[in-house]
């Protein structure tokens, strides 16, 4: 678009003339230009000066038969030289001055008016009004308007008194002009318009001129829907000419047909687009490409036909570029033309058009080098080009001959333009062009992500910098599309794109990139295709021709030759000559992601997956290439992680290749009967290595070495993570294993987990069943050396809840971290030698914590032991896991062997050792009336009521739980904070038992204590049960740790009990056993505690087993603080444990009932007086029997 | 004439040429069909539809699309450049029905090339047929 002349470029702006008054014009000529639309000034100083504006000769002649269509000028002429109006500007001095200046006023305007009407220039007269002078005289305007023959309104005063005059004035005279300036367009366009109606016009090509001019006209007065019209019927009368003119020789008439209908089509298109009407544009310029694509015209100039249509895209993609126009989001798509043709979205994109404007282009270079080389008179076309301008119509050319003093334009013949066109295609860059270009669509494309459009684009690119020899630049543009493809498995791209990747590594002497594109070329899938080229597509294909197996097997050669060194090759250009030399071997790397993948692939699985220190571990190397023909390696160098593991393959064919290559190291050389590697076939080695070191022994890579100079390094792949091969794995071939065992392949690794050598020490935890809560358990952990010395042995503890298998007291537990919340803990560890305390010493470590313990452990020598205990202690009763591991180092030597571990795990219970109860019991025979007891229901949870200065009984129970036999300690209450004596008697009623009783398990000990309360309170602290136990340890009881370990206490809380004054105490007198048909007597004793008169009924039941004396059924009077005695006789009537006749007592005062409980009211009757034998027994039983007498 | 047809699935295809010129263009067809089924509602086509219709117009070729149910794309580029959509509708409904047999046979890989002969007769047979209807 650049190179059109910028009056084409811009839409067309009015012209108008100043002439006189030399002072104003350049704030005239400023504010107009300011205007919208714009108004373009020619000043003319003076009057005489008036003759530029006359009609010149030439144009007058302009009549006959036309020499082109559109006149190269006429736009600017237009613009810079003819004026749609004159503003005559006067002075009010000379105006209004003397006669003699008035008449100089008349013939200035008689002259300027004669000038005017001749090309219908509109007139407006200006009378500058000076500063300080007055107006001029109203009869002087009129003589003057009269003589100006004008309208009064274009005859106007400027005034510029002040800056608001001269806005002001400016405005008018705005506005006048810019009024004019319409109609003169307007008039003209009219003009010649009635010569097309008229069809006043002689040839076509006149025309095409008229309607052009109208179109222009239009434009000039804003009005595009007219402007549009006519353009298009130029642009249509023009198609029509072609082929019928004969004006012109042919070719010349066909360039300028096509520039012409370029300047149309252009025009056209402009004001489309800046109509917004983007469909309409982009149909208009299909339909123009569709009308001259197929005039290319003359076979030796083809060239033009192409840079025309190249310039015709590259202007569309300027224009669509710049144009406001969006693509109507809005419309229903598909979009469609007004032909019903459908669009798509591409067109709408700039970069479509760079694209193909950037392809003709190329089209064009093609044809010009065509054309260049078919022409041998170079040095004609050197000579024709001289003196050939453009001439005065639109793509017309003529010679300007010299003829004396004057220049004559000359006519070419076809010949001679021809000649002028090569001479002119040569002088351009259109590589460069070509690029610039093709980068333009690139970034667009990009912008877009249509990133294979794009890449299609650079690829074009590459391939231009490519033949200018701009190989560096090709190369990397190269490269970045080979990777898309690559990516996309576009094979035949790939080859394309890596021929010519393969030929710039070649001119930039680059023999790794040559040696690695060509491997990649060689091992591409491509099985098919001809070997010869059709010629139709010869070009089209990079300098690696088309894809097929020949071609691959003859690259594969080639670069094996030079790979040997067998052979150097110079490439045919440059002075680069590529081979390899001992100073610069060659050395290929390919990791996982490398395209050479397919050339060569190492494969390495272990047989298995953990393997023992120094026991040979076998493992496969399989190697695969996709290259066209065997490759037979030199050797192998596989290397592992730990360096003393690596070794080399030698193949067995083919002597050592240097003795110091190999066996520098010392390192194993093996050597395999063959190294060669066939297409596509697995080749598989077996052999195994010894390593020493524990940990993982890892495959790095295998390096092959074929010929003197040249090594591929491959990474080394396991199997069962492989990826396939990017391009093959579409191929219809024949996959096999990389290992003979299948199962190998799916789940081979390249690499081991080589063990630590075993533990030659016992590692003995001696358990002793379960620990039981609360006791400081004692674990012993022996160190046995078998077969290894203990070196800087260092002992690791830890202790984790074997349900959660997290450690004991862990944050998980929400609980407080603290020793009392730990469950289990672990206490210390205990020397044998006693000594608990950490030896103060660098080596060693001491550190104990509540779950994890680490010390060390001093040397132990060969056959020796070492032990220590392990203190623990539950908290609670949970079962846990200790792990206790050793990690020594089986000599003092050497840092560098590793530690060797023996672990041991143990699992522990923790039990409950004790558990304890208690239980109150009324005292004997004796009820005392507790009123809380009544009010209350039964059931409710209330707390135990003792009465009040009475003794209670209460039996604490302990039950051996464990599975071992406990020793009893001692049993006791202690009171918290009150003292005993204070609130209540707590009293060991039975001082006879003897402690240090043995509870076998399962076993429960009782023991009696009697209460007597003394403090009237509903909640007294009874104290806690004090256990002290330990474990019995049989018959040993000497033994010293049982005598220094002081017993375990267990502690046991009693509820808090209620205690009250009881009103009422009801108690029964009776012996203990009878006689049958003796008589006895019971007395039931009713005691009143209270200041008051207590009402008392009782109700005594018959028996059948006794005979009773006394009163059934009675109320009495019990006075304050004072007791009555119920008497009764009873005569025994059946032997046995015999039930009392029962008594209820009720007291009125509170309608309670009070009832002695039935196991205390029994009493034995023996049927006859009972003989003991026994001595100091029947002295007991006459007791008895004295008493119940 | 039709002068390429590709089948592109999710990394595998099979032309009837290979022309290098046709590989582009059906390389950067794939451009266009990513934009269409990126943005449905911008091309106005609705989601069942598997007709991608024109794709892009190049200097002597037109290339349409197909899409099928499982993202394999048939592009047909035609030198004819005067098409009516439903001939091509109609040959790619036929050109699927194609693929499909020969993809369901037991002895295709999936993702592999398709070797069949029988699939080559069929899709040159609907070739040809195409040349013909637009005739009339």
């Amino acid at each position: 678009m650049e190179e059109y002349p910028e009056e084409l470029r811009t839409p067309p702006v009015s012209l108008v003339s100043l002439v006189g008054c030399p002072e104003l014009h350049s704030t005239i000529s400023t504010y107009l230009h300011s205007e919208q639309p714009p108004i373009n000034t020619l000043a003319l100083p003076d009057f005489s000066k008036i003759s530029v504006l006359s009609r010149s000769k030439k144009e007058t002649l302009d009549s006959g038969q036309p020499g082109g269509i559109l006149k190269r000028d006429w736009l600017l002429k237009h613009r810079t030289r003819s004026p749609a109006v004159v503003a005559a500007l006067f002075g009010s001095d000379d105006v209004s001055g003397d006669p003699a200046q008035w008449l100089q006023v008349c013939t200035e305007l008689e002259n300027l008016k004669a000038v005017v009407r001749g090309r219908n220039i509109k007139l407006t007269v200006v009378v500058v009004q000076s500063f300080d002078k007055d107006e001029v005289s109203e009869d002087r305007m009129i003589a003057l308007r009269k003589r100006a023959e004008i309208d009064s309104k274009y005859l106007l005063t400027f005034v510029q008194k002040s800056s608001s005059d001269l806005k002001h004035s400016l405005n008018r005279l705005g506005s006048i002009v810019a009024e004019l300036a319409n109609t003169y367009y307007r008039d003209e366009g009219r003009r010649v318009k009635t010569c097309i109606e008229k069809k006043s016009f002689s040839s076509v090509d006149l025309n095409i001129r008229y309607c052009f001019k109208v179109a222009v006209y239009a434009e000039f007065r804003r009005d595009w829907g007219e402007a549009l019209r006519f353009y298009e019927d130029a642009y249509r009368a023009l198609r029509e000419i072609i082929g019928t003119s004969t004006r012109l020789p042919a070719i010349q008439r066909l360039v300028e047909i096509k520039s012409v209908a370029e300047q149309l089509h252009f025009k056209a298109s402009t004001i489309l687009l800046h109509g917004g009407k983007i469909i309409e544009a982009i149909a208009w310029f299909r339909q123009h490409h569709a009308a001259y694509k197929k005039l290319i015209g003359a076979p030796e100039v083809i060239f033009l036909h192409w840079e025309w249509m190249s310039r015709q895209f590259l202007v569309f993609a300027e224009l669509l570029e710049t144009s406001s126009a969006v693509i109507p989001s809005n419309t229903s798509l598909p979009l469609v033309t007004k032909d019903n043709k459908p669009l798509t979205e591409s067109e709408f994109n700039p970069a479509y058009y760079y694209q193909l404007a950037a392809h003709y282009l190329r089209e064009k270079k093609c044809c010009l080098e065509l054309a260049l080389s078919a022409s041998e008179a170079v040095a004609e076309i050197e000579s024709s080009a001289d003196s050939v301008i453009p001439s005065v119509y639109v793509g017309q050319f003529a010679r300007l001959l010299e003829q004396g003093d004057a220049l004559v334009m000359q006519n070419l013949t076809d010949a001679e333009y021809v000649l002028y066109a090569l001479a002119e295609g040569k002088r351009f860059q259109d590589s460069f062009e070509i690029i610039a270009l093709l980068k333009k669509s690139f970034e667009s494309y990009s912008n877009l992500k249509a990133q294979r459009m794009a890449s299609y684009c650079s690829c074009q690119m590459a391939r231009e910098y490519f033949s200018v020899g701009k190989f560096d630049n090709a190369k990397e543009l190269f490269d970045g599309v080979a990777s898309l493809y690559r990516k996309e498995g576009w094979t035949t791209l790939l080859w394309d794109v890596l021929g010519y990747l393969r030929e710039c590594s070649k001119r930039l002497g680059s023999v790794k990139d040559f040696i690695e594109y060509s491997l990649e070329m060689a091992a591409l899938p491509i099985s098919s295709g001809d070997e010869v080229q059709s010629p139709i597509h010869k070009g089209e294909y990079g300098p690696a021709g088309c894809a097929s197996l020949p071609q691959r097997e003859r690259i594969y050669s080639e670069v094996f030759g030079i790979m040997k060194g067998e052979s150097g090759l110079t490439s045919n250009e440059g002075n680069v000559t590529l081979n390899v030399t001992p100073e610069r071997p060659i050395r290929l790397e390919i990791d996982l992601v490398s395209p050479l993948r397919v050339a060569f692939l190492a494969s390495v699985a272990f047989h298995d997956q953990v393997a023992k220190p120094g026991a040979s571990i076998f493992f496969t190397l399989s190697l695969i290439s996709q290259l066209p023909q065997p490759v037979e390696i030199d050797q192998l160098e596989v290397k592992f992680n730990q360096s003393e593991c690596n070794f080399t393959i030698a193949s067995a064919q083919k002597a050592p290749i240097s003795a110091t290559s190999i066996g520098k190291t010392g390192a194993r050389v093996v050597t395999a009967p063959v190294l060669t590697v066939v297409t596509n076939k697995w080749l598989r080695l077996t052999y195994d290595v010894t390593s020493e070191l524990s940990g993982k022994l890892e495959c790095k890579s295998v390096i092959a070495r074929l010929g003197p100079l040249f090594t591929i390094c491959c990474q080394a792949e396991s199997p069962a993570s492989m990826n396939d091969l990017p391009l093959w794995k579409f191929e219809d071939h024949v996959e096999t294993f990389p290992t003979r065992d299948p199962a190998l392949a799916f789940s081979g690794q390249k690499f081991i987990q080589v063990d630590e050598p075993d533990p030659q020490v016992d590692l003995v935890l001696g358990a002793s069943g379960p620990a039981l809560v609360g006791e400081r358990f004692m674990l012993p952990v022996t160190i046995v050396s078998k077969g290894h010395e203990i070196h800087s042995g260092e002992l690791k503890i830890n202790l984790v809840d074997a349900r959660r298998g997290a450690a004991l007291g862990s944050p998980r537990e929400m609980e407080p971290i603290s020793t009392d919340s730990l469950h289990v803990e672990l206490l210390g560890v205990s020397r044998p030698d006693g000594d608990d305390e950490p030896q103060t010493g660098q080596d060693n470590i001491w550190k104990i914590q509540h779950s994890f313990g680490l010390l060390s452990v001093p040397f132990v020598n060969l056959g020796g032991s070492w032990s220590c205990k392990l203190e623990i202690k539950w908290h609670r009763p949970k079962p846990v896991m200790l792990y206790v591991s050793l990690g020594y180092l089986p000599t003092s030597n050497g840092s560098t062997i590793q530690k060797v571990h023996a672990h041991k795990s143990l699992q522990i219970e923790g039990k409950t050792a004790i558990m304890i109860g208690h239980r109150f019991m009324l005292p004997f025979r004796r009820n005392p009336l507790l009123l809380s007891k009544i009010k209350v229901a039964p059931n409710s949870n209330q707390s135990t009521t003792l009465a009040l200065n009475e003794t209670s009984i209460l039996i604490v129970s302990a039950k051996n739980c464990t599975e071992v036999p406990l020793r009893l300690v001692s049993m006791s209450i202690e009171m918290d904070e009150n003292d005993i004596g204070k609130s209540c008697t707590v009293r060991q009623r039975d001082e006879s038992q003897k402690d240090h009783a043995l509870l076998v398990p399962g076993e429960e000990f009782r023991k009696v204590f009697s209460v007597i309360p003394k403090i009237h309170s509903p909640n007294l602290a009874m104290g806690t049960v004090c256990f002290t136990w330990k474990r019995d340890s049989g018959l040993d009881k000497q033994s010293d740790s049982n005598i220094t370990e002081a017993g375990i206490i267990t502690r046991h809380k009693l509820p808090d009990v209620n205690v009250e004054m009881a009103p009422l105490v009801v108690s029964l007198e009776c012996p203990p056993h009878t006689i049958l048909g003796i008589p006895f007597t019971c007395y039931v004793k009713i005691q009143n505690q209270t200041e008051f008169l207590q009402e008392v009924k009782y109700l005594i039941a018959d028996s059948q087993s006794f005979l009773l004396s006394g009163s059934h059924n009675d109320m009495v009077s019990v006075l304050p603080k004072s007791e009555h005695i119920l008497g009764y006789k009873l005569v025994p009537l059946a032997s046995g444990s015999q039930q009392l006749p029962r008594i209820t007592v009720t007291a009125v005062r509170y309608s309670a009932e009070l009832s002695l409980p039935q196991a205390t009211s029994t009493v034995f009757v023996f049927p006859s007086e009972p003989h003991f034998k026994m001595g100091n027994l029947k002295e007991k039983v006459t007791e008895i029997v004295t008493t119940g007498a | 004439m039709i002068v390429c047809i590709a089948v592109v699935g999710h990394q595998s295809f099979t032309e009837a040429d290979d022309a290098l010129k046709l590989h582009h263009i059906v390389h950067c067809s794939l451009d266009v069909i990513d934009e269409r089924v990126n943005n449905p509602k911008k091309t106005g086509s609705t989601l069942n539809e598997t007709y991608l219709g024109l794709l892009y117009p190049t200097e002597n070729y037109k290339v349409y699309g197909y899409l099928t149910n499982t993202k394999v794309k048939f592009i047909l580029v035609t030198t004819h450049l005067d098409v009516r959509d439903a001939d091509v509708r109609n040959f790619f409904r036929r050109f699927h029905s194609a693929y499909v047999d020969a993809v369901s046979n037991p002895f295709h890989v999936p993702g592999k090339k398709i070797t069949s002969q029988t699939f080559a007769e069929r899709v040159s047979t609907i070739v040809k047929s195409f040349g013909l209807s637009s005739a009339v």
